[in-house]
C-alpha cells in the first residue's frame, strides 16, 4: 500500500456510560461501634484521637470510618477483628463488632452530581431484606456494609434496579494477603 | 500501520493558553517545536479566556439569557451558542500557526467527527470518525480542532445533526478522545501550571509537580478539587492506554507525565513499588452544609431515612458523606442546594404505620424540627397535625445545620490496607484546633469535612505531614 494512501480508518467507540456501571463485592468484612466515653476525655477531638491510635498501635487498617458523637465507627477485614477486641479491650473501651458482612461497593461516574442513587440503592436493599450497617460514598461510588447471608440477594436487586449483567458485579479483595 | 505512518501528537491548550496573543504565540511554538521534532501534531483548543473575556463560554451565554432573563433559552440553541467560543479560538489559533508559515486549518467538533449522543449540554462521545483529520495531516496540514463540542448523527430535519457540548472538563475529553481515535502517540494537555501539584499553590508555597501519577491518582485529585485533567479526559485515556502529560504553555519543564499504575510502578527510581502506596497530593473542594436529623433510637429509623433521600432525590438534591449512627442520620449537600433542603425538611413529616404492636397508638408520625429559629412550617403544621390526627403519636426529629464547611481531602493509593491513615489526618487536623466534622474515604481517598475558614490551614497541615516530612 501507498504510504500516501489515506488510510481507512475504524471508527472507534470509547466514553464510558454515565450513571452506574459496576458493583464491587468484598467478602469477610466486620463492623466495630467503639464508645468514646465522654468523661474520660477534655475534648471529643481528643476521645477520637486517643480511639485511632490504639486502633494505630494494633496495625488495624480500617475504611468506612465514621464519627459520632459518642463513638467511632469503622468497617475492617474480618481477620482483623480479634486483633480489634483484643486493643479495644487492653485500652479498656468498649466496642460492639459484628462479623460475617459484606461491604458492597455501587460505582458510578460523576455520583455526586447525581441525585436519587442512594435512594435508588436503599430500596433495592429494603427488597432485598438486607440490613445497612454503614454507608460512605465518594464521587464514583456508594459503599454499603450489609450482612453477609443477604449478599447475593442484594447483589440481584442492585442489578435488577441498574440494568446491569451479572458481569459487572466484580469481587474485590480487602486485604494484601488475599490480593496476593 | 505502515512504518511512514504519521507520529500524532495530541496538544490542547486550555483558557489561559489562548486569551492573548503573546500566550497564544507561546502555544503556537509548542506546536512548532513537536512538529519540527517529527511529530504531527493535533491541536485541540478551548474558548478565549474566563471569566466575562469577550468570547469566553460565559460571556456567550449571557448573550443568549440577556434576550429575556424569564426565557430559559433552548438546549439547542445554548449549545450552538456555547460552541461558538471554541470555533473563534481554533480559527485565531490556527490563523495564528499560519502567520508563522505553518499550514493549518480550524475544524468543529462535527467537522473533526466527533459524534455525540444529543444530551445538549452534556453530550457523551459515541465515536470519532478520523477520515477528515487522517487526511488532513496527510496533506501536511496542523488541524486546529475546537475542544468541547460533537454533532449527533444526522436526523430526519438536520443534515448534518445539531452541534453539541461535552459538558464540564469538555476540551480535555475531546483531546483525550482524539488521541485515541487517532492512535496519538501522546496526549499533551497544555495549563498555567507546569503540571500535577502536590497541592493548590496558592495555598501551599511547598507544592511541588509530580514527574508521574497514575491516571486513577489524576481522576482523584481532579474530582477531589484540583483543577488538572478532568476525569473523564483522564478515564479514556486511562481505558485505552493513552499517555497523557500535563505540561505549562509558559515554561519548558517537563510536567507530569501520567500512566497506568503497572507503567508508575515499574518505573522504579524515586518511584517503583513505593507509588502503591503514596499520598500523592492534597486537595479541597465544594462548599457544602452539613446536616444532622436527631431521630432517637426508634425503631422506624430506616423508614425516616429512605424517605429523607426520597424527598432529597425528587428534589434534585445530591446529598454525600452519608453517615449512619444509631440514633441520627447525617449528610452533606452542596450550599446552592441548601435552601431547598431546608424547605424539605422544616416540617416535613414522615407517617409510619404501627401495624400489630399492642398498645401503640394507630401510627406514629415523625415531625423535623430545625433548631435556631428556621422552622416556620413545623410551627404551622404541628398543631395542625395534632388536631386532625388524635390518635397518632407525633415525635419531633430536631435538625440541625452546619452552614460555611468543605471538603478537604488526603489522596491515598490503597490507603485502606495501611493502618494509622486517618489518625495522622485527625491529628493534624485537631491539633490545631481544626474541627472533623465528618470523614469520608473511597479506596483512593480520605476526606473530612471542616470549616471554610479552616481550608488554607487544613492544605498547608497536611501536605507539611504528609508530604513534606
Amino acid at each position: 500500500m501507498d504510504s500516501r494512501t489515506p488510510q481507512i480508518i475504524p471508527n472507534v467507540t470509547f466514553e464510558r456510560e454515565r450513571g452506574v456501571h459496576a458493583i464491587q463485592v468484598t467478602h469477610d468484612v466486620a463492623h466495630a461501634v467503639m464508645a468514646i466515653d465522654s468523661e474520660a476525655y477534655p475534648t471529643h477531638a481528643a476521645g477520637v484521637q486517643f480511639l485511632l491510635r490504639a486502633l494505630n498501635d494494633a496495625q488495624i487498617p480500617l475504611f468506612l470510618i465514621k464519627l459520632h458523637r459518642t463513638a467511632i465507627t469503622a468497617g475492617l477485614a474480618g481477620v482483623y477483628l480479634p486483633k480489634l477486641e483484643e486493643a479495644m479491650a487492653r485500652e479498656g473501651i468498649r466496642v460492639k463488632t459484628r462479623r460475617d458482612l459484606s461491604l458492597i461497593i455501587v460505582k458510578a461516574a460523576l455520583m455526586r452530581e447525581t441525585s436519587g442513587v442512594m435512594v435508588q440503592i436503599s430500596d433495592a436493599l429494603v427488597a432485598a431484606k438486607a440490613n445497612l450497617f454503614q454507608t460512605g460514598d465518594s464521587h464514583n461510588s456508594v459503599q454499603c456494609l450489609i450482612e453477609a447471608d443477604r449478599t447475593d440477594a442484594a447483589l440481584n436487586e442492585l442489578c435488577k434496579t441498574f440494568h446491569l449483567e451479572a458481569s459487572a458485579v466484580i469481587e474485590s479483595p480487602l486485604t494484601e494477603e488475599r490480593a496476593r | 500501520m505502515s512504518l511512514l505512518s504519521p507520529r500524532i501528537l495530541v496538544q490542547k491548550f486550555g483558557g489561559t493558553s489562548v486569551d492573548r496573543p503573546e500566550n497564544r504565540a507561546l502555544a503556537a511554538r509548542k506546536v512548532i517545536k513537536a512538529k519540527n521534532a517529527g511529530f504531527s501534531p493535533v491541536v485541540v483548543v478551548s474558548a478565549i479566556g474566563r471569566n466575562g473575556a469577550p468570547y469566553a463560554t460565559d460571556t456567550l451565554i449571557k448573550v443568549l439569557r440577556d434576550v429575556d432573563p424569564q426565557v430559559p433559552p433552548a438546549p439547542h440553541e445554548m449549545d450552538m451558542i456555547m460552541a461558538c467560543g471554541e470555533i473563534i479560538s481554533s480559527v485565531v489559533f490556527a490563523h495564528t500557526l499560519q502567520t508563522m508559515g505553518y499550514k493549518a486549518i480550524a475544524l468543529s467538533g462535527g467537522q473533526a467527527g466527533i459524534i455525540t449522543n444529543p444530551e445538549f449540554g452534556n453530550a457523551r462521545i459515541l465515536e470519532i470518525r478520523p477520515n477528515a483529520l487522517h487526511k488532513l495531516i496527510e496533506a501536511g496540514y496542523i488541524p486546529v480542532v475546537c475542544g468541547f463540542q460533537g454533532m449527533t448523527e444526522p436526523d430526519e430535519i438536520l443534515e448534518p445533526g445539531s452541534i453539541t457540548t461535552l459538558g464540564r472538563g469538555g476540551s480535555d475529553t475531546t483531546a483525550s478522545a482524539l488521541g485515541v481515535a487517532l492512535k496519538a502517540v501522546a496526549v499533551e494537555i497544555y495549563t498555567d501550571v507546569d503540571g500535577v501539584k502536590t497541592a493548590d499553590p496558592s495555598l501551599v508555597e511547598n507544592a511541588r509537580t509530580l514527574d508521574i501519577c497514575t491516571y486513577e491518582e489524576v481522576a482523584e485529585m481532579a474530582h477531589q478539587g484540583a483543577k488538572v485533567v478532568h476525569p473523564r479526559a483522564a478515564e479514556i485515556a486511562m481505558d485505552h492506554n493513552i499517555p497523557l502529560w500535563v505540561k505549562s504553555t509558559f515554561s519548558d519543564l517537563p510536567g507530569t507525565r501520567i500512566a497506568n499504575s503497572e507503567e508508575s510502578t515499574s518505573t522504579g527510581g524515586d518511584y517503583g513499588e513505593s507509588m502503591r502506596y503514596r499520598t500523592t497530593g492534597i486537595a479541597h473542594t465544594g462548599k457544602v452544609v452539613f446536616i444532622r436529623l436527631e431521630t432517637g433510637e426508634v425503631t422506624h429509623k430506616s423508614e425516616i431515612e429512605r424517605q429523607v433521600y426520597r424527598m432529597m432525590a425528587e428534589a434534585g438534591v445530591n446529598i454525600y458523606f452519608v453517615t449512619f449512627s444509631p440514633t441520627s442520620i447525617s449528610f452533606a449537600v452542596p450550599r446552592s442546594l441548601y435552601p431547598i433542603a431546608r424547605d424539605l425538611l422544616d416540617g416535613m413529616i414522615v407517617p409510619v404505620r404501627n401495624e400489630n404492636q399492642v398498645g401503640a397508638k394507630r401510627a406514629t408520625y415523625y415531625i423535623f424540627k430545625y433548631e435556631g429559629g428556621l422552622d416556620l412550617a413545623y410551627r404551622v403544621q404541628r398543631p395542625l397535625l395534632m388536631s386532625v390526627e388524635p390518635d397518632v403519636e407525633i415525635v419531633d426529629v430536631p435538625a440541625t445545620a452546619i452552614e460555611n464547611c468543605t471538603v478537604v481531602s488526603v489522596i491515598a493509593s490503597n490507603h485502606r490496607r495501611i493502618p494509622g491513615v486517618l489518625m495522622t489526618i485527625h491529628e493534624t487536623l485537631t491539633k490545631a484546633g481544626i474541627t472533623v466534622y465528618q470523614t469520608a474515604d473511597s479506596e483512593m481517598s480520605v476526606s473530612c469535612l471542616i470549616s471554610e475558614s479552616d481550608v488554607k490551614r487544613a492544605v498547608q497541615l497536611l501536605h507539611e505531614r504528609l508530604l513534606e516530612q
